[in-house]
């Protein structure tokens, strides 16, 4: 009888454990153990300007309970909700002339050239808006010869969203891009045999095809917005507050830590939550009955 | 006699240095089934796609009804393509993949419903209507792709490869759902195929197509036993090509000095060969008699087996002559039994005379 070779163990596979456990340690070290304490963080007291550990309600019950606290969420949402739109919107033509209408010579220069503005800090590309918004700026100049303004811009929620937008439109056209010169072509061929004309494909045929990708770059965009804090401080002139500037003032005013925490993890909620929906809806398949 | 459905006039289309179709000349009537068939990079797809408006032709004009459509968009046209990817709309589920024509042409969504609906149950996939085209078979897809495409009631259904995914049995079952549904409807049909079976199966007429030109175009038997050429020779079939010069003429009777030996043709009236003159024909593998005697046949020539091809119910053999010059003969399977061809030695080939063929100088 000969002896046969004893069958791989089950249940422990060392090739695939040894490329798993670095992401599950990471995730471990930097993100839930990070998460758990400012959880935890929103449950302590501040008594004489210390942190001191507690279980207590008090600090949700400040924040939840305060006018100001949702005037300021709400103002995020809808800044973060409207650069997601415009910047989506106006990113759009960019990335489908990019996909469709240059050759792959000129797409590879172009998304180059998208990728440079992330070269300088954002803040001092932030800072740069002043020169160009300003009441003596260069727009008003200009508007100025056909008689027009001037016009205020700086710390407005203009002002904001052109900030936002200075962070979020390059990615998103980037992302956008690839979404769209991944498409089969063949598809928006069939839909131009079969009578679609060639505007109503974009909608039709190109945005379907393409909505995963479209979707994850408007949702990195309502990200970045929702949690930006330079724009809305330096070119919205932080009144009334976001939320991450909320952030700041709470630490500032009396270490209030917890209280911050509190703000942050209302922030954490709301974006796992909307990027939840999000996935759901750019990745969902039509239903097969 | 009726005006041509689709007329290409020496239609040329170019993509920068690449010729894909040099100067092409086809007429179609209505109600024909057309297949054009060639090796890749034939220009067959690019025909196909210039009959559909996706690429313009360089040179020349397309008719199609009497009007020129060089410069019709896709979109304006009703001349719908099965694609070999099928190219299903996965954001769409069955019946809205089928309703999309209608929708494209503003029809009312009851009306559109109703016709989907009745073009699936026509095909036979009724019962998927709302379900992901992406969980269905091969075989049911391509009766969506089809549905899909018919559903506008065109006069030209253009099919590119469309059965080339499929598996053998689920071909030979489409083949007779294209047939049945193209003799029913009585619109025209173009095909384009590699596949000589689909082709001749189908059509009742083929267009050869190599190197952008249209190498033939006839009937299947007529591509079959009386090629036009030595590319349609080599290309169709299992076709013994022999070339040689004319020793003789007597009557239509050419006699051919070959390298493999004396042989006899005969020529076509009003297209005999001058003596001394060079002359290829084509022996049909099928037409030609194997055996081991000798035997009187006038065109005999003496080879030895190289190999074998069984593909079922017939047999191809590959022999050779003392000079290396390669023949086939197919045959039945069972004619193998009296001809003990494993034991090696010399066979005898011989055909008759009216069977080769003669091309064309």
């Amino acid at each position: 009888m000969s002896s046969t070779k004893a069958p791989a163990r089950k249940g422990f596979n060392g090739y695939a454990a040894t490329w798993r456990f670095p992401i599950i340690i990471w995730q471990a070290l930097f993100f839930l153990g990070p998460l758990i304490f400012m959880v935890a963080m929103s449950f302590f007291l501040v008594k004489n300007y210390r942190m001191e550990e507690a279980f207590e309600f008090k600090n949700w019950q400040k924040m939840l309970t305060r006018g100001y606290f949702w005037d300021s969420y709400f103002l995020t949402l809808a800044l973060a909700t409207v650069s997601t739109i415009v910047t989506s919107v106006l990113a759009f033509p960019a990335a489908f002339a990019l996909a469709f209408k240059v050759s792959p010579t000129v797409r590879r220069w172009a998304l180059f050239l998208l990728i440079i503005p992330f070269f300088t800090s954002y803040l001092v590309r932030v800072f740069s808006w002043y020169v160009i918004l300003a009441e003596s700026g260069v727009v008003n100049a200009l508007l100025a010869h056909i008689g027009l303004g001037p016009y205020t811009m700086l710390n407005t929620k203009f002002g904001t969203i052109v900030g936002y937008m200075t962070l979020t439109l390059p990615l998103v056209v980037v992302l956008q891009t690839f979404a769209l010169a991944n498409i089969d072509r063949n598809l928006v061929q069939a839909a131009h045999n079969l009578g679609c004309t060639p505007w109503r494909a974009v909608y039709r045929v190109i945005m379907p095809l393409a909505k995963t990708g479209l979707v994850v770059a408007a949702l990195f965009c309502f990200i970045l917005s929702f949690g930006d804090f330079v724009s809305p401080y330096y070119l919205g002139g932080s009144k009334p507050p976001t939320l991450p500037i909320l952030i700041i003032d709470t630490t500032k005013s009396g270490q209030q830590w917890p209280r911050a925490a509190v703000v942050a993890v209302v922030m954490m909620v709301t974006l796992i939550s909307i990027a939840f929906a999000a996935l759901a809806l750019a990745y969902r398949k039509r239903a097969s009955r | 006699m009726s005006n041509p459905l689709v007329e290409f006039k020496r239609v040329a289309k170019r993509f920068g240095d690449f010729v894909a179709v040099k100067s092409m000349d086809l007429s179609i009537d209505p109600g024909e089934f057309i297949a054009i068939m060639g090796p890749s990079g034939c220009g067959k797809t690019t025909t196909l796609r210039m009959l559909a408006g996706l690429d313009k032709p360089t040179e020349g004009s397309i008719y199609i009804d009497g009007q020129l459509m060089n410069d019709v968009r896709p979109h304006e046209r009703d001349t719908p393509l099965v694609w070999q990817s099928l190219a299903l709309f996965p954001f769409l589920n069955v019946r809205e993949n089928v309703e999309f024509g209608l929708k494209m042409r503003n029809q009312d969504a009851a009306v559109r419903r109703e016709k989907a609906m009745d073009w699936l149950d026509r095909l036979g996939v009724a019962e998927f209507a709302g379900r992901n085209v992406e969980t269905l078979s091969g075989g049911q897809r391509q009766r969506v792709a089809l549905a899909r495409s018919l559903v506008t009631e065109p006069r030209l259904l253009l099919l590119d490869e469309p059965l080339s995914a499929l598996d053998a049995h689920l071909v030979i079952r489409m083949q007779s759902v294209l047939t049945k549904l193209q003799r029913e409807l009585g619109i025209t049909f173009v095909y384009v195929t590699h596949s000589q079976s689909e082709a001749f199966a189908m059509a009742d007429r083929v267009v050869i197509m190599s190197d952008g030109e249209v190498a033939q175009t006839a009937v299947p038997r007529d591509i079959y036993r009386e090629p036009a050429n030595r590319f349609v020779a080599e290309f169709v079939g299992r076709n013994n090509i022999v070339s040689g010069k004319v020793s003789a003429i007597e009557a239509r009777r050419v006699s051919v000095e070959s390298a493999m030996g004396q042989f006899s043709v005969i020529a076509d009236e009003g297209r005999i060969p001058a003596a001394g003159a060079d002359i290829t024909f084509v022996i049909a593998a099928d037409l030609v008699e194997i055996s081991r005697t000798p035997g009187d046949a006038e065109n005999t020539v003496a080879c030895s087996l190289i190999s074998e091809e069984f593909i079922g119910s017939v047999v191809t053999l590959f022999l050779e002559t003392a000079d290396g010059d390669e023949l086939k003969v197919q045959l039945q399977e069972r004619e193998l039994v009296t001809l003990d061809h494993t034991s090696g030695g010399t066979f005898f080939l011989s055909w008759q005379s009216a069977s080769a063929h003669m091309l064309p100088q």
